[in-house]
């Protein structure tokens, strides 16, 4: 029974295909900026893809917060000069999430061939910000917090203007002076894919010509620890490093990481007009929900993924066999990735998979990354070399690809299936 | 697909009808809200036509050595046993989805992949996660329990809602301060427009915490008397907490089950000041892009709106920069529309702010009444003279046969979003 219809639906296995707009403009991207472990920059993200593990750093465990054999590690941002892209006066205003959000930006401008000088009021005011935060500002919330326990009169005004989710989509908007719309999204893991949709779906309605939208995260302490009591990180194993292993039979948790991914968006009018480079089109994007996720895990709802995977394929007209690539949000999650495993399969339905990269292996969890790597994949037919796969796992049914034959010459299929439910897909297609 | 003009539309309207893109019509057909006032939309509309306010001493944590001592918590009794044990935000999101999903003959299980959620929290589970805190800073860890943290999260409440109905559509947080409310309610307006879902759950919900509440005292930017929006001497918010929702659709699919509009939502903007991470821009220029954006949305000239549902926070700066984007879109008849500060009487519910809001706008359309917008004096306190807005009193502001209202709401950061409502007609 359809409970929208009172039961007279009929069900229907056919696929449902409702009609998009015919008035969406076309949406490109022309810039990649990223700052993580492994460096500032698309060239430092593709050294991290090729590199294949994260750089970890020990996080720090202050008394009471971890768990004895709780991870240790993280993928953190240790480039703290970030002068070239966040004046230091503007810095000094700004908590970890906004400076790295920031600076993204300003790196995709750059890559787009753009500057500073160039968005001009009127050009400020045709674009927008949408960025995506699984946990927001974790540092100064927990620092605020301590404040106000301690002396609610003592408390911080900056640190709580600071710890709103929606800090670092407003600084960049500050930095830039773009008056369009700024919007903060929450979806946990699929969050930046949301918001590069969000902003995509902007351009393509005519309300903005473009934008800047990924994701951003930063690592505390705190956080850290909450993600371990929830087992949702890789765990050490003797002296060796904690590991992702996205895909494979023995993974155990994903390695958190923090810093940002901006992707500069513009329609592609704009784009031709300023004769820039285009990187990848963007075709469309997919959201849905698996209802049957618990809130600190995966679920198990392989058949409402997979349904609504398959209706939004039909909606952009892409149909499997016209994906070239997935490039996949497998973490390295337990459940995680069994699910995106099923997912896939269950929309190919049975037929072979094109090749699947898995790039949090290489870059850890959060921050966006996946986004950046599509465009490298697109590209330069880059993909993270799996050093961490040994042992599939036929649950999950994916070997992850170690190479690509050439770029893509086809859709690119970007996937995340979040813990607690929401999933987002990503079509891009070649430039 | 379904397309005529919007109603109502003129051809001097900012986006004339024939420039605007073919587009289905949506509409509101059911409505929920958990507010100071209690669990449900019929004690929230009780209340408000009364003038009454919801603010009492807290009661959810210790605020003795906070600079103020008043909010406008949810009662308690009321809430039902069904939701006993759920963090509060969790708690608030489901009662108001469900009597939001009642109200519109749906089922509250099952919905599928038809259904989407567009939700709006500005701290999700915060108070529990607070909990948390107080434990591991007390105990050292020992006996802390991590479970406090699992709604934590600012999408915790959309997820709540997708585990209870079973919404499998498109599901996302928006988190912008005080206006994510009503930016979740024009994201849902997209998604239904672009047919990516048939039926959407739109709206926030929040709760009162020490975060926000602390957080707003260090800005002193909490009236330690009570708010008093658009009044001479005010000193700023009140906080509340709640949550509102709203069943969209189209009008199509609404036809197609038999299902009764409440409201056309007519059309929606949102803009950033790009101006300060706290204070809004002096003369309301981002308020105004979202305001005009909203109207050329919905096909609207600003003198065809009826009302406005303002954001009216209190805060001095709030009122001045919002009464310059009034007087900026709709010129002299600034003095003369009638407007209501529904944050005078239940708090500021921050991300769930606008959704609730928009369900009492719907409500006033509906009634062809405005609630009054009591201040902290007599009931006779006038309005600022340097904000003269047209305001109830002390009893509400009859708008008998009003047709459009707009509904507004801003945030840290420059966030603006601004929704359009129109009363349907018959055939709608």
């Amino acid at each position: 029974m359809n409970p929208l219809r009172g039961g007279n639906a009929g069900g229907g296995d056919a696929i449902r295909v409702r009609d998009p707009s015919p008035e969406l403009r076309d949406v490109v991207v022309t810039g990649v900026g990223t700052l993580g472990a492994f460096g500032a920059g698309r060239e430092a993200l593709a050294a991290g893809l090729r590199a294949g593990v994260p750089q970890l750093s020990p996080v720090e465990r202050p008394p009471g917060y971890h768990r004895t054999h709780s991870a240790r590690t993280a993928a953190l941002v240790t480039e703290r000069n970030l002068a070239r892209w966040v004046p230091p006066a503007a810095a000094r205003r700004m908590g970890l999430p906004s400076r790295f959000a920031v600076a993204a930006s300003m790196m995709a401008v750059e890559d787009a061939g753009l500057s500073r000088e160039h968005v001009t009021p009127e050009i400020a005011a045709r674009g927008a910000v949408f960025l995506g935060t699984a946990f927001g500002a974790a540092l100064f919330s927990e620092q605020l917090l301590t404040e106000i326990f301690r002396d609610p009169e003592q408390a911080s005004p900056f640190r709580f203007a600071e710890s709103v989710a929606n800090a670092p989509t407003a600084q960049v908007a500050l930095a830039l002076g773009i008056t369009g719309a700024n919007v903060t999204l929450t979806l946990r893991e699929a969050s930046p894919l949301a918001a590069i949709a969000g902003a995509a779906r902007e351009i393509a309605l005519g309300r903005a010509d473009w934008a800047l939208a990924g994701g951003v995260e930063e690592i505390s302490p705190l956080l850290h620890a909450a993600l371990d009591r929830f087992r949702a990180l890789a765990r050490p194993h003797g002296s060796g490093p904690e590991t992702a292993r996205p895909l494979d039979a023995r993974r155990d948790g994903f390695v958190a990481a923090e810093g940002a991914t901006v992707l500069l968006l513009e329609s592609a009018e704009r784009a031709a007009e300023r004769g820039a480079t285009v990187r990848a089109r963007v075709r469309g994007a997919i959201q849905a929900t698996d209802p049957t996720a618990p809130a600190t895990s995966w679920g198990c709802g392989v058949d409402e993924l997979a349904e609504a995977l398959a209706a939004g394929l039909a909606r952009h007209r892409v149909l499997p066999e016209e994906i070239g690539l997935v490039v996949s949000g497998a973490s390295g999650a337990r459940r995680g990735d069994l699910l995106e495993g099923q997912v896939l399969r269950a929309g190919w339905e049975g037929a072979e998979l094109p090749p699947v990269t898995a790039p949090k292996g290489a870059t850890g969890e959060y921050g966006g990354f996946i986004a950046g790597a599509a465009v490298l994949a697109m590209e330069q037919g880059l993909v993270a070399a799996p050093r961490w796969f040994e042992e599939e796992d036929e649950g999950v049914g994916i070997n992850p690809a170690a190479a690509l034959d050439g770029r893509p010459d086809r859709t690119v299929l970007v996937s995340t299936l979040a813990a607690a439910g929401a999933a987002a897909w990503l079509l891009l297609d070649p430039a | 697909m379904v397309f005529r003009p919007a109603p109502g539309a003129r051809e001097d309207a900012v986006n004339p009808p024939e420039q605007r893109p073919s587009r289905p019509i949506v509409v509101v057909t059911g409505t929920g809200a958990v507010t100071g006032f209690g669990w449900g939309v019929v004690p929230l509309f009780e209340a408000l036509a009364r003038g009454e306010r919801a603010f009492r001493t807290i009661a959810r944590f210790d605020h003795a050595r906070h600079r103020t001592h008043l909010a406008a918590e949810v009662p308690a009794a009321g809430r039902p046993a069904a939701l006993a044990g759920l963090p509060h935000a969790d708690a608030f999101a489901l009662f108001a989805a469900e009597e939001a999903l009642d109200a519109a003959g749906l089922a509250r299980q099952g919905l599928g992949i038809d259904v989407g959620i567009f939700f709006a929290s500005s701290t999700g589970n915060m108070v529990e996660a607070e909990r948390f805190f107080a434990q591991l800073t007390a105990t050292g860890g020992r006996r802390a329990r991590a479970g406090l943290l699992a709604s934590q999260p600012c999408s915790g409440p959309a997820e709540a809602i997708a585990r209870r109905t079973g919404a499998a559509g498109p599901s996302e947080t928006v988190s912008a301060a005080c206006a994510s409310g009503s930016m979740s309610v024009a994201r849902a307006l997209d998604a239904l427009r672009l047919g990516e879902c048939e039926v959407a759950l739109a709206g926030g919900s929040d709760s009162l915490c020490q975060l926000t509440y602390g957080g707003f005292n260090a800005l002193r930017a909490v009236d330690p008397v009570m708010t008093r929006p658009f009044r001479e001497g005010r000193e700023g918010l009140s906080m509340g907490e709640g949550a509102g929702v709203l069943v969209l659709e189209t009008l199509e699919h609404a036809e197609a089950r038999g299902a009764t509009p409440l409201a056309i939502l007519a059309g929606a903007g949102v803009s950033c000041d790009a101006s300060h991470m706290t204070a809004p821009h002096p003369e309301g220029a981002g308020a105004v892009r979202a305001m005009r954006d909203a109207l050329a949305d919905a096909g609207l000239h600003p003198e065809e709106i009826d009302f406005v549902n303002l954001h009216g926070t209190g805060t001095p700066l709030n009122d001045e920069a919002e009464w310059a984007a009034l007087v900026t879109v709709f010129g002299a008849r600034a003095r003369q529309i009638p407007v209501a500060s529904t944050k005078a009487l239940i708090g500021h519910l921050l991300g769930s702010a606008g959704a609730v809001e928009a369900v009492v706008t719907i409500g006033a359309l509906r009634e062809g009444s405005l609630h009054p917008t009591p201040g902290g004096g007599p009931p006779a306190e006038p309005p600022s003279p340097r904000t003269p807005v047209r305001i109830g009193l002390g009893a509400p502001l009859a708008v008998p046969g009003a047709r459009f209202a707009l509904s507004v709401n801003f945030g840290f950061g420059g966030a603006n979003a601004a929704l359009v409502f129109e009363r349907p007609g018959e055939g709608a």
